[in-house]
């Protein structure tokens, strides 16, 4: 194998991919998902957490209480984040339906220390954004009327918890696990997806534009080709999940060990690859093999999911920074999976190789 | 009839080819990997999905504490006593010393205290669930009523939440108050009941949960629900739909697109086209096997998830406007890579077009611009109504149509099988459409059915912009929505103009602008009043169609934004096309500042 005749196909590959500009789609889609999901961000940020955007920090929600007298009412009144004020029942929901409320409660007049429960009636508009938002202010206070109520009714339990103070949060942080256990292994491991899926139009390419008999006759040999393309789309990975890595970084969110994850998923997207490249050899043909491949893909990340400490959650971990000395053992487990993979298709392509020539 | 004939002789010629294809050694294959994937599935519904695991250190002093946390995989539990502890507290995100939790105060250690908080919370509840005395641990039950009050679209023009403005009153209903019973004060569920629900909702994994929650439209038992039990609707349900029906659909169209691709691959469609069956039918034909097959998936899938079969109806014109997709990338494109990529592309802007207007179904009405929306709704049991339907839907209809309209226009030989750049080929294609004995008819006709893009990519501008606080939602909004309508306005001028530059007069320049402004103006108002009045009466309505006021305006905005294009190509050549948008855009930006600012103030 030479190394000038590798570089001469994924040359020529790369020249195709530039001529066609479809290397600028794949650009332009980074930079869509890029932008899609910041402005998502800002939009949900805002949704859940509005004093997140200053503007409705000082907001007050107007709150109808109706009903028995509790404790309930003095911890809304207490509340920063409501105004609240007495009303009979039926006005209060009336006035609710014509959004000029927010919420109504209605408290019974069970005592706090009787056998039954007490049941609080809440009264919001379907539907709604803001719902959503008074729902989650309520709750903080509704929680506290419950740890009011159970120690008020505490000698009845007959067992306690573990106790565990937990200070109360203070803001941000909500979307952290999305972003870091979800989004960046996503979109950093895309890459690898579209590059075993350029490799399979590759080769079918070559198979089904009948111009593998002009590339054989070429000092290139046929595993050389084969070897050309998988150089070419490899190539590809590094530089995409860089763009991505850069891309989030703009967005704000901060990412560690970017050289370990552009190496992790370099050399993990090489299995990818080469088993889209076996697919590709075996069928020739690209429907067949581009839905042989996508279905297998969908049974090897899932199967890759079950595992604990598998490479996808190896990126999670990089890019929070708590991976240790495991990463180089995953690393080691890929590149034995590669170098099998590696051989097979070696022989693979020079079985191919003798069949043509002898046929 | 015989159109007929052709149409179903060719959709079982292409059933029977795609069949033979497949046979030999896919399909085997394809049984195989489809039993690991049921298998893997149940593998990882076991394991849990190993992602996440390991983001957070934790450090604890108490074995029972560090027990309790490192049953989530998310935390690495690091037990450890309290004066280690204290001297390292940079190294982990929380530490926990003699029942205290503690954090470094970065995004990440909130959200592990988050996390933290959460998992503790299970603990808490799994432990009073089996407290003998379910109401001592349990004391407050809350029964949540929802009022029903149409959020309007109008009503966002402050900003981006309503509500009412506090006052120091108490605020005063209009009209006839209606007289509501006071609830009663017992839950009418037994104890045992009520502790059934609890140990089952704290069962269950949150993560997963979730989703097939959304699909399975069994309520929980009642309205009654602990504090702790209360929480926002999440907006991720929508995922899971646009998984369990997009993706599949977006899949099989695949396969349509490649058989177009095969046709054109050495030629080998050219017996098709030399027989005397109309381009049309042998489209239809072709398309037909998929669209049923899509169905079929459709209809499986809601069968399977126990939905109401009301589901399909808003799928159809997306298995439509997918299918006319397919079909022109497959025509378009020259080699496998440039299909690869252009329907990664296409496949990704129309889900998040479809998916993310959805997100906010419970939320707003913008949320109806998305058919997914009214799949969100039928699974809640919520009701549409036929103009909600249309409202959704129409802009799939007739892009799908349009899209149909100019492949079967092209689906000949010297189309199918030549070998030029991506832009070139589009131009080529419109260029088809319009006929060179009638330039200013089709011009009209083609600004005409633009339309249904223009609305479509400026939804998705709103839906994306609308996220943003106001100020900067409605500059974006003004300045892409101005940027659209003059490219489409501009991009038959374009056509012609490479086409045939000479054909150009001034006069014909004159014509040919004014043809375009009309029938962008008359599809606009059509379209307008058809379908999206709700949001046209808004002021971000006011931006996209700033037009239906008074006629002639807008359409001399619109003659002017075209005739800065025409004389920019004209004076320029093919060159000035870009800079000329932008020209035409900032003047249309302008006028629209003018109207809006007079219409503020």
């Amino acid at each position: 194998m030479k190394g000038r005749h590798l570089s001469i196909i994924a040359k020529k590959e790369f020249r195709g991919l530039f001529n066609e500009k479809t290397i600028l789609l794949a650009v332009l889609l980074q930079l869509f998902i890029a932008l899609f999901s910041s402005f998502l961000m800002v939009g949900l940020t805002s949704m859940y957490d509005p004093s997140s955007l200053s503007k409705y920090s000082r907001y007050r929600y107007s709150v109808a209480y109706a009903g028995n007298e509790s404790e309930l009412l003095t911890y809304l009144e207490k509340s920063p984040d409501f105004r609240v004020y007495q009303m009979d029942l039926s006005t209060a929901v009336a006035a609710l339906g014509q959004r000029k409320l927010a919420a109504v409660i209605y408290v019974p007049d069970t005592p706090p220390d009787a056998v039954d429960p007490i049941k609080i009636t809440l009264y919001t508009v379907q539907n709604d954004l803001q719902s959503a938002i008074v729902d989650v202010k309520l709750k903080d206070i509704f929680l506290k009327y419950e740890q009011n109520l159970r120690q008020i009714r505490e000698e009845r339990l007959d067992v306690h918890p573990l106790p565990l103070q937990i200070p109360a949060s203070t803001g941000g942080g909500d979307f952290y696990e999305f972003v870091y256990g979800l989004l960046i292994p996503l979109l950093v491991f895309m890459p690898a997806i579209i590059a075993s899926a350029l490799v399979i139009d590759l080769i079918t390419e070559e198979y089904q534009h009948e111009t593998l008999e002009t590339l054989i006759s070429t000092p290139v040999t046929f595993p050389e080709m084969i070897w050309g393309k998988v150089l070419a789309c490899e190539v590809l990975v590094p530089i995409q999940a860089a763009t991505w890595l850069i891309l989030l970084a703009i967005n704000g969110i901060a990412i560690q060990n970017p050289v370990q994850i552009l190496l992790q998923v370099s050399v993990t997207s090489l299995i990818l690859i080469l088993i889209g490249t076996l697919v590709a050899l075996h069928y020739r043909e690209r429907t067949a093999a581009q839905f042989i491949f996508s279905t297998g893909l969908v049974v090897v990340i899932l199967l890759v999911l079950a595992v604990p400490s598998n490479p996808l959650n190896l990126l999670t971990r990089l890019a929070v920074g708590t991976a240790g000395l495991e990463q180089w053992l995953v690393l080691a487990v890929v590149l034995a999976i590669v170098a099998i993979l590696c051989y097979i298709t070696q022989k693979y392509a020079e079985q191919v190789a003798k069949n043509h020539s002898g046929s | 009839m015989s159109t007929l004939a052709d149409i179903t002789t060719i959709a079982r010629w292409e059933v029977k080819k795609s069949f033979s294809m497949m046979s030999r050694d896919v399909l085997p294959l394809a049984a195989i990997l489809f039993v690991l994937l049921v298998l893997v599935t149940g593998l990882t519904a076991q394991t849990g999905l190993h992602l996440q695991d390991g983001m957070y250190r934790v450090g604890v002093d108490d074995p029972r504490v560090a027990g309790l946390i490192a049953g989530d995989a998310r935390f690495s539990v690091y037990q450890l006593d309290a004066s280690t502890l204290d001297a390292n507290r940079d190294v982990f995100d929380v530490i926990v010393v003699r029942g205290q939790a503690s954090s470094r105060g970065t995004d990440k250690a909130n959200a592990a205290l988050k996390t933290l908080s959460r998992d503790y919370g299970k603990y808490v509840n799994s432990i009073y669930n089996s407290e003998t005395d379910l109401f001592a641990a349990y004391p407050l039950w809350i029964d949540s009523e929802s009022v029903k009050s149409e959020l309007s679209f109008l009503a966002t023009q402050s900003g981006q939440y309503i509500s009412a403005a506090p006052s120091r009153a108490a605020p005063v209903p209009e009209g006839v108050v209606q007289n509501i019973p006071n609830p009663s004060p017992d839950l009418s569920l037994s104890e045992d009941q009520l502790r059934a629900q609890l140990v089952q909702s704290n069962a269950q994994n949150s993560q997963i949960s979730r989703y097939t929650e959304a699909l399975s439209s069994s309520g929980a038992m009642g309205n009654f629900k602990t504090p702790s039990q209360l929480s926002p609707p999440l907006p991720f349900d929508s995922i899971i739909l646009v998984f369990i029906f997009i993706f599949p659909l977006y899949f099989t169209s695949q396969f349509f697109m490649m058989s177009i691709m095969n046709e054109r691959i050495e030629r080998k469609g050219e017996i098709l086209l030399s027989t005397p069956v109309r381009a049309s039918s042998i489209i239809i034909g072709k398309a037909l096997p998929y669209f049923i097959g899509m169905l079929a998936i459709c209809a499986a899938l809601t069968l399977y998830i126990g939905a109401s079969p009301l589901i399909i109806l808003p799928l159809i014109p997306i298995i439509f406007f997918f299918l006319a997709n397919a079909l022109l990338i497959g025509m378009l494109s020259r080699s496998f890579k440039e299909l690869s990529f252009i329907s990664i592309f296409f496949s990704t802007v129309a889900t998040s077009y479809l998916f993310f207007p959805s997100i906010f179904a419970n939320v707003h009405v913008i949320s109806l611009i998305s058919p997914l929306t009214l799949i969100v709704l039928t699974i809640q049991g919520s009701v549409w109504t036929a103009t909600d339907y249309l409202y959704s839907t129409s802009l799939f209809w007739l892009t799908g149509a349009v899209l149909f309209y100019i492949a079967a226009q092209n689906f000949k030989d010297e189309r199918l099988f030549s070998e030029k750049p991506l832009a070139t080929r589009v131009r080529e294609f419109l260029s088809e459409i319009l006929p060179r004995k009638y330039p200013f008819v089709s011009l009209f006709l083609l600004s005409g059915f633009s339309i249904p893009f223009v609305f479509m990519v400026q939804m998705m501008c709103l839906v994306l912009f609308f996220n943003l606080p106001m100020p900067y939602s409605l500059v974006f909004l003004l300045l892409f929505a101005a940027l659209i309508e003059e490219f489409a306005k501009g991009i038959g001028i374009y056509t012609i103009y490479s086409r045939d530059a000479g054909f150009f007069t001034w006069k014909n320049l004159v014509l040919a602008s004014a043809a375009t402004a009309i029938g962008f103006l008359v599809a606009e108002k059509l379209l307008l009043f058809v379908t999206i009045a709700q949001i046209s009466d808004s002021v971000f309505g006011s931006i996209l169609f700033l037009s239906l006021g008074s006629l002639w305006l807008p359409l001399l905005l619109h003659f002017v934004g075209v005739l800065i294009v025409a004389a920019c190509l004209k004076l320029g050549g093919k060159r000035w096309f870009v800079p000329g948008l932008a020209i035409a855009m900032v003047v249309h930006c302008l006028y629209n500042l003018y109207f809006i600012l007079g219409w503020l103030g």
